[in-house]
């Protein structure tokens, strides 16, 4: 139950992570991460499969367009929707809907769109067998954890996203350009959404109406751990992983999704910007 | 005598121009399509499956020139709109309106394989009375007997393929023989959290404990879940030696996989979707092997010892250039056999007439004899005398081998290397 509530949690994570980040430095929710994340497992299962491109071009192209895809949606849509917020959540949503259908209607339907695990076999992991696939996963999440920080802490447009976070409007006054930076955390957000897709879709097939669940998971996860929190994303993965372990081993396995929930707005009742979240006390101070 | 020129020629061409008329309205009357409706959640993969099946059958019944409706030959059309009721979140209000949609423009004169969710069947049972539109359904719930007893004068036009009882008839067949072949007798259930295969879960659980079985767990997922760890952490710290699982969404595939990952001692024996065509080995790998699925129809499965089984199973490939994945395409191209049958013996279009000779249907299919009882295919244990689901078990290098009925049985189950 630890270990497969490890995975769970970290699988939990790496989907929600690139709509956090986003939110985080921009302050898009984007409604569209779930149709990214199967845009990105589709793209992947394309250039491998049809285009006949090794697995780690056909990741890397994938992950690039998504994210491409994002930066594209910034640029064009939601510049012109800068501060309606229901008005970026409603245009986010429709492009995560025209995605996800438009892919149903072109007949990605099927068992047979699956991505290969990249390694096969299993391990054990303190009496218990893990496949290697959910392994290669936690690796994953770790060097991405690792990665953003170092990209956040130690480089200069690291550091411009820390600013705009922070507040734009400062940001911009010592020379940050927010909408720049916010069209590279669309652009980093999805891409990091495709990444996810490619790591962690191996372990089943490919179906568009995961989509949905991808995004209620993520949005579940941010909202517990903060919107605006990347740490709060991670440490609120590991409550919901556990909870869902928990109530599966012990309570049922149908209620782990009303659990989770239930989780979510007792934790919003005590903390209404979530776990790591500052919005609500700030605006409450203001 | 030009006047008797232009009289004669002005003559002929009435002629003529009448004998064409006569003649092109013959041949219009004489070729009017017969339309069969396709209303369906066609972007799932069983229904998109089942059309192809439909359109297959309907080809070969042209090619051969074809229905004969009293004395006149007239080919099939196939008209068909996708109700999206398999899809989440589809109102089945909805899909009642695709088809009606689909009755009023383009008039079909029947029905073959109708909406994929058993709710939405049985709404559109009304409907199908409403337009008197005779019909032959795929949806499985048991509740489509109920209903059609309650009123069989009304819901005389609503016939079906499957019915989720049969799936548990076939179940508890294979439970028997595995406890039989290796005195088995502790199962850990594991179920698809939706109607129809909960329903299947329930009657094999009463089933085991009125045999004398142990069930030491029944977990339900809901649509979409992707992890099972911890069933298979309970099926293996509770020693079952056998794990049913009933799913049809796309992700149960990871269950197989964790079972396999996990090497959880336990015969993995029922009903999961993704594994069910040919090409699921080369989706999940050897990690299927030892797996024992349900088909619920003869032709997704070549089988050697009912040949036209194999014939539709080939058939189907080369037409379309790729095997069966889910389980209606076969049901469905006999359903249009079925149907045309039944048109040429009444020698009509007329709803009711229609509707009393597909009750008298007797005929071959590939999923093997072909009768109805209470408006639904009979299913048994030997194609010669119904039609028949098939138990096999993925063995190495990606074979499906029938282990049951015993009429179409090629081998013996077998454990996964991991039990030994």
């Amino acid at each position: 139950m630890i270990v497969y509530g490890f995975l769970n949690s970290v699988i939990l994570a790496l989907m929600a992570l690139g709509f956090s980040i986003t939110f985080g430095i921009s302050r898009v929710a984007n409604f569209a991460h779930g149709g990214f994340y199967i845009l990105g497992g589709i793209l992947t299962w394309f250039f491998l499969q049809k285009v006949g491109f090794s697995y780690p071009f056909a990741a890397f192209f994938a992950v690039l367009i998504v994210g491409i895809i994002g930066a594209l949606m910034y640029r064009v849509l939601l510049i012109r929707l800068r501060g309606l917020e229901l008005s970026e959540v409603i245009a986010t949503f429709a492009v995560g809907i025209v995605i996800l259908e438009l892919l149903r209607s072109m007949g990605f339907m099927g068992y047979e769109y699956r991505l290969p695990v990249f390694i096969d076999g299993s391990v054990d992991v303190f009496g218990t067998y893990v496949g290697l696939q959910r392994i290669i996963i936690v690796g994953a999440g770790f060097i991405l954890l690792v990665a953003l920080h170092l990209f956040v802490h130690h480089t200069k447009t690291g550091r411009a996203f820390r600013g705009v976070a922070q507040e734009d409007h400062t940001a911009l006054s010592v020379g940050i350009n927010p909408d720049k930076i916010s069209l590279l955390s669309l652009f980093s957000g999805s891409m990091i959404c495709a990444f996810s897709a490619v790591v962690i879709l191996p372990l089943g097939t490919i179906s568009i109406d995961d989509g949905y669940d991808v995004l209620i998971k993520a949005l579940a996860v941010c909202i517990i751990g903060g919107l605006e929190s990347s740490t709060g994303a991670i440490v609120a993965s590991f409550i919901i992983g556990y909870i869902e372990v928990i109530t599966a081993m012990y309570i049922s396995s149908s209620l782990t999704m009303v659990v989770t929930l239930a989780t979510m707005l007792t934790i919003l009742l005590v903390k209404p910007s979530g776990l790591f979240g500052k919005s609500k006390e700030i605006e409450e101070r203001v | 005598m030009k006047k008797f020129l232009l009289f004669t020629v002005v003559g002929i061409v009435s002629v003529f121009s009448l004998l064409a008329s006569v003649h092109i309205a013959g041949a219009q009357r004489k070729e009017d399509p017969i339309v069969i409706g396709v209303p369906s959640s066609l972007k799932l993969l069983e229904s998109a499956e089942g059309y192809k099946a439909i359109v297959l059958a309907a080809e070969e019944i042209n090619a051969k020139g074809g229905v004969k409706v009293g004395s006149v030959h007239r080919p099939l059309k196939i008209e068909a709109i996708d109700t999206r009721d398999g899809e989440p979140g589809v109102p089945i209000a909805d899909a009642i309106l695709a088809i009606e949609k689909l009755f009023l423009e383009k008039k079909p004169h029947a029905v073959v394989l109708g909406p994929f969710r058993s709710e939405v069947l049985l709404a559109a049972m009304d409907i199908y009375a409403q337009y008197k539109m005779p019909s032959i359904n795929v949806a499985m719930t048991p509740k489509f007997v109920e209903k059609y007893s309650q009123n069989p004068e009304k819901y005389k036009y609503c016939f079906r393929m499957m019915d989720a009882k049969y799936v548990v008839g076939y179940l508890t067949k294979v439970m028997e023989k595995i406890n039989k072949d290796f005195g088995f007798t502790k199962v850990y259930i594991v179920v698809q959290d939706v109607l129809w295969s909960t329903s299947i879960g329930t009657g094999m659980q009463g089933w085991f404990q009125k045999n004398k079985w142990e069930v030491l767990g029944y977990d339900k997922y809901p649509t979409g879940a992707s992890d099972f760890s911890t069933t298979m952490i309970k099926a293996k710290q509770s020693g079952a030696q056998v794990i049913l699982p009933i799913f049809d969404m796309s992700t149960s595939g990871i269950l197989v996989q964790q079972w396999g990952d996990m090497k959880v001692p336990a015969l993995m024996a029922g009903f999961i979707s993704p594994l069910m065509g040919s090409k699921a080995w080369s989706t999940f790998g050897d990690k299927i092997e030892g797996v024992i699925n349900v088909v619920f129809q003869a032709g997704n499965i070549p089988l050697k010892k009912y040949p036209p089984s194999a014939k539709f199973y080939k058939t189907y490939t080369k037409r379309w250039g790729e095997q069966q994945s889910g389980h209606m395409p076969s049901q469905c191209y006999d359903s249009v056999y079925a149907l045309v049958g039944a048109i040429e013996r009444a020698g009509s279009l007329d709803p009711d007439k229609l509707v009393k000779e597909i009750e008298k249907t007797d005929m071959v299919g590939s999923i093997g004899r072909i009768k109805f009882q209470d408006h639904q295919f009979i299913f048994g244990d030997d194609p010669k005398t119904s039609a028949i689901a098939v138990v096999y078990q993925w063995k190495k290098g990606g074979k499906r081998v029938p282990v049951y009925p015993e009429s179409v049985a090629e081998d013996k189950i077998t454990k996964p290397s991991w039990m030994k």
